[in-house]
Order: structure tokens, then sequence, then C-alpha cells
């Protein structure tokens, strides 16, 4: 079957296999950004945004996307400018081994959009699904913080 | 894994697709995936429920909530009735999952998986939750109670398939949920406990320590009777925990998850202002 997905701004045709899961078919499109880690909806690596709201992708179907709308950490930035939410992951060193930041990142990016000034207490329970094994979340929870300042236009 | 996946657009379509003895419906597939991928389910269809746009409906029924097959855990957190009308449902979900899990899963997928330890359930079955079954005989009815009859087990037959659920209004009682786990983030119960309360009418229920879900009726009616002053307190403790029948597992003991319960009440109705004005 095929179905129409847009991603990031940009529109995809794809062939899908009646089974596949949204984040092969992200993966095939090269948006490696959308990382397979546990692949049973426990660690939310595979986080994208459907329509605005954090899901996972290892667990949606590509055909119930049909028609709607994906972002992931690729559609951030500029290329040569880094998104405020990136900014304050970097000057914060909020990340390690990495492998869980792009998803990190895309559930800031719909905590932000919904509460643009959380305190530290929402941020904690917002992101309690991404699992990240290297830190111990206090400085990813700075960068949360750091970046609600950046997009509020709090601090330069 | 291979299986079909269909997506009707339209419930006699989907009627169709469910008298084949081996499809499974999908609404978040927050649990049938996970099942899916560990090889413990393999159904042939998937049947998705997404298109069906009757089920995303939560409507105001005066005494009571109808809540749809469809309707997710972020869409409920969102809604003004359930917001006002039901303090235990939300404080339950809550403690489900994540952000990400509550925005596919659903209550009435927590009810299909009939897991013993469903958050949501426990806040159902405290609701007095009457499950709407649609099937090829037509619509019944049933309480949420019998409804689920064991891990992962209901009364649900080939061609049926959950609509909706219908819960009582509870927001003139005083409401508490608690989860006991490992930790934290992502985790599955150790035990858990709903409490309703309006002054001596209580509702009790209890989470992972049995095979379902379990309503304290006998403690319940023990409360109402004699309250829990003094020497009272402890025998209604004991009849709570014996409504209760717990297994050893990979996440607790069996001694441990009693006195969890135990410790648990003794802290929720042991408070000095005779049983539990921090009931709220």
């Amino acid at each position: 079957m095929k179905i129409t997905i847009n991603v990031n701004g940009k529109t995809h045709v794809v062939k899908i296999e009646s089974a596949e899961m949204l984040l092969d078919t992200l993966r095939r499109l090269g948006y490696k950004s959308v990382h397979r880690s546990c692949d049973s909806a426990s660690c939310s690596s595979c986080t994208v945004l459907l329509d605005g709201n954090p899901v996972l992708s290892c667990c949606v179907f590509s055909a119930t996307a049909d028609g709607r709308f994906v972002e992931t950490v690729e559609g951030l930035g500029s290329g040569e400018e880094l998104h405020p939410i990136q900014k304050a992951f970097l000057e914060e060193g909020a990340s390690q081994c990495g492998y869980c930041i792009p998803s990190l990142i895309m559930t800031t990016k719909a905590l932000l959009a919904v509460e643009p000034d959380p305190t530290e207490s929402e941020i904690r329970e917002m992101l309690v699904g991404n699992i990240c094994r290297c830190t111990g979340y206090e400085a990813q929870t700075r960068a949360v913080k750091k970046a609600s300042r950046y997009l509020r236009g709090d601090e330069e | 894994m291979t299986f079909k996946l269909m997506i009707p657009n339209t419930e006699g379509e989907l009627q169709q697709e469910l008298m084949d003895d081996e499809a499974r419906i999908l609404a978040g597939g927050t649990d049938l995936m996970v099942q899916m991928r560990s090889g413990k389910v393999a159904p042939t269809r998937v049947v998705s429920i997404k298109k069906l746009e009757r089920l995303k409906e939560i409507s105001d029924l005066g005494e009571r909530i109808r809540i749809g097959a469809a309707v997710t855990y972020s869409e409920l957190q969102r809604s003004h009735i359930l917001q006002e009308k039901s303090p235990i449902l939300l404080k339950a979900i809550r403690q489900i999952g994540s952000l990400q899990i509550r925005n596919r899963g659903t209550a009435v997928g927590n009810i299909a998986n009939a897991s013993p330890a469903g958050d949501a359930v426990l806040a159902m079955v405290l609701s007095e939750a009457r499950v709407e079954i649609m099937g090829p005989k037509g619509e019944r009815h049933e309480s949420i109670e019998s409804f689920i009859i064991g891990p992962g087990r209901t009364t649900l037959s080939t061609g049926e398939y959950i609509r909706a659920v219908v819960i009582e209004k509870t927001d003139d009682w005083q409401s508490l949920f608690i989860k006991v786990g490992q930790r934290n983030a992502m985790c599955i119960s150790v035990a858990s406990i709903g409490v309703l309360r309006k002054g001596k009418e209580v509702r009790l229920a209890f989470g992972s320590v049995a095979p379902v879900v379990v309503r304290a009726h006998k403690a319940e009616r023990f409360f109402t009777r004699e309250g829990i002053d003094g020497t009272k307190l402890g025998e209604f403790v004991e009849r709570c925990v014996e409504s209760i029948s717990p297994i050893d597992d990979v996440r607790a003991s069996s001694w441990y998850r009693r006195q969890v319960v135990r410790g648990e009440l003794m802290k929720i109705f042991g408070h000095p202002d005779v049983g539990g004005t921090d009931v709220t």
C-alpha cells in the first residue's frame, strides 16, 4: 500500500508493508535521528511528533499515519543555526552518548508548546518516559528550563 | 510478525473484520504491539479503530460519563467533564506510563487488556463502570467487575468488541490513588490502591494483588456498618487484606504485597482525625 506523510514540512509518498512501523518507514526515508532501542514501548528513543504530539514510532503503524504530519529532530534548526532547544541542550552538557537526545528534544518541543514556562516538577513529569542511561537527568532538566527561556525570549 | 493490518472506515466494516477468530483490535497499540513482538500473541489480522470517529467521543450522560473505545488517556486528561467529574480516573491516568504512552493508549484498551495491574481499570472499577459491548447479536452491557474474568481474559466472544465504557461521576467523593512500584518512571505496579470516600460510605479497589483488579466489597460494608474507631481499624484493614490474593512474581513477593497493602491502608485510614481526612 501507499501512504502520504509529511515529515518536517516535506511530503513523501511512500510504499509500505501493511504491518510496517512508522519507525522503520522514517528510517528508510533517511530520518536516522529516530532511534530504535527497546522496540517495546518502554524507552521512548523512537519518539517523534505526530500532529504535534509525542508518540512512540515503534508502536505506530505507518498506515495509520497516512495524511498526517510528522516532526523529527532533522526538522529543527536551519542546518547552520541550532534550534534554541538544541542550543540549550548543548550549552548545559545535557548529552553524553546522545542516543536518547533526539527523542528528548522532540518531547521537550511538545512540552514547551503547551507549557512555555514549566516548573522543574512539570519537566520531570513530562520527560519521565524518556529513558537516559548516561545522565542523572539533572543537566537535561536544566537544559529544558534554559530552552524555555530562549523560546520565550527571556534570554539571548 | 506476519499479519495484515486492516483499517475499517465504519463500525459495519469493523464487525466484518472481527468475524475472523484470529483478528485482534488495535487502539493505541501500547500493549498489543509489545505482546506481539514478544511472541505472546500472534494474530493474523490486526484491526485498527483509529478511523472510527464515533468511537472518539466523550459524552456527558448526566449522572454518568461515556468514553468511546478510541479515546486516548491524553484526551481524557484534557477533557473538562473528566477534570470536573472524575478526579479518581485522572489521578490514575497520571500514573500511567509516560506522555508518549498516554498519547496513544486508551482507557478501553486498558479494560480489553485485562491486566490486574491496570491503573485506569482500577479507577473505573471504583466508578462502577459498565462496559458497552457490540457484537453479531447486538449490543450488551456488563459491569467491569464481571467483564474482566482473569489476567488478559474478558467475557468478549468472537466478533464482539468494546464500543465504550460508561463510568459514574464521582466528584462528590474524596478520592485517592496510590501506586507502589519499584521506581517512579514507566513502572508496572507492585500494588495499587484506590479509595473513594463519602462520609460513612467507602469504595476500595486493589491492583496487582489478585488475578484481576478487586473491589473490597466486604470491607466496604464493614466500614459503613462498624466504622474504624479504635480496634475496628485493624479489623477493617484485615478484611481488606482478605479480599486480595497476591502472587510471587518478578516484581515482588506475595508477602511483600500484603504488607504494602496493609501499610498503605493504615497510613490512609489511621489518620488521627478518624479515618483519613487526608483522603482528598
